[in-house]
């Protein structure tokens, strides 16, 4: 499995499970070019990482809530390679508030950077892959087919972008693009500290069935798995990596 | 209009929270404004004066005081460059 000479934008790779994401595919020969909005720092640190792999980083600052900056964006891809292999559309944001306090600030905020990006960037990017073998893989959720404690507006963001992943993967088919997502439960990042101290999720690291909780590199790798030939004939799927947890019963009940 | 005022307009049309309520010493939490707010006017603000606010320095901000000196301070050093 190689994906050596190719080219890859990975939305939010500065942290977390984008910068394993990106790390991965840098590791197997792609250029990256690491797209990130709040943390200039971080994402820098991705790029050296990258740089010290061998490979090309290229850093674009770009808020994906915003139609003009994603064109901005890929304006400069154009501009500056003129081709895309890999769209990784990773970068995410949320308002985490039950139901009845979402207003439509929140819920706007929340699909913009969630599920519009996927839409404006993967059309932006189709263009790029012309004739290429272009790969688009989204990071989706649990809290899309589950209810999670004050999830609602990520949840349903996320859905969105598993009913627009089927589409892609169906309209862009003609065009040799194969899409799909990934939905991990909580894998373990900064973000996900911050939801611990919140007490927005449970550590359920023990009710795991796999024995583990999800690392970034465990997405990484299924990632990685479909940007390759080797997953051709996998399209519009959302492949859960989740260790066991979302069919294991036992696991809801708690182990003794 | 210089500097602070701006910053003001944004902030109080980002909170819907009347300008003239809004003085150099009002904390975030005084002008209602929750976390998703903050991220919007940080945005605003960034893209209004061409500058970068990272949210480990806005975290430092105690009132809107904090945030307005940072702002100008980050003009002043961008026009010095």
């Amino acid at each position: 499995m190689s994906l050596e000479g190719k080219l890859a934008l990975v939305t939010g790779s500065g942290r977390g499970i984008g910068r394993a994401i990106a790390l991965k595919l840098a590791s197997q020969g792609t250029d990256i070019i690491v797209n990130f909005f709040r943390h200039r720092d971080t994402a820098e640190q991705t790029a050296n990482e990258i740089q010290a792999l061998g490979v090309k980083a290229e850093l674009i600052r770009a808020n994906v809530g915003d139609p003009a900056k994603i064109d901005e964006m890929f304006d400069t891809i154009n501009n500056k390679f003129g081709c895309l292999d890999i769209l990784i559309n990773n970068a995410a944001s949320g308002v985490g508030r039950p139901i009845m306090d979402i207003d439509v600030k929140a819920w706007e905020w929340t699909m913009d950077i969630n599920a519009r990006a996927l839409l404006l960037c993967a059309q932006r990017a189709a263009k790029l892959m012309n004739g290429r073998d272009g790969k688009i893989v989204s990071i989706s959720s649990l809290g899309s087919p589950f209810v999670l404690p004050n999830y609602a507006a990520v949840g349903v963001s996320k859905a969105a972008l598993e009913a627009l992943t089927r589409y892609l993967a169906i309209e862009l088919a003609p065009q040799g693009i194969c899409v799909n997502a990934v939905a991990a439960s909580a894998v373990e990042t900064e973000a996900l500290k911050f939801y611990f101290k919140e007490g927005l999720v449970k550590d359920n690291r023990q009710a795991t069935p796999a024995g583990r909780g999800v690392i970034p590199e465990d997405v990484a790798n299924v990632v990685a798995f479909l940007c390759s030939e080797e997953a051709f004939m996998i399209r519009g799927q959302i492949i859960v990596i989740d260790g066991g947890t979302s069919i294991g019963m036992f696991s809801l009940a708690g182990k003794e | 209009m210089n500097t602070e005022e701006q910053v003001r307009e944004i902030v109080a049309r980002i909170t819907h929270t009347d300008k003239s309520i809004i003085t150099r010493e009002s904390t975030f939490k005084e002008i209602k404004a929750d976390s998703l707010d903050i991220v919007q006017a940080l945005v605003a603000v960034e893209e209004t004066f061409g500058i970068e606010i990272p949210d480990e320095e806005a975290q430092k901000f105690q009132n809107f005081g904090d945030f307005v000196s940072y702002v100008e301070n980050q003009i002043a050093q961008k026009e010095k460059v």
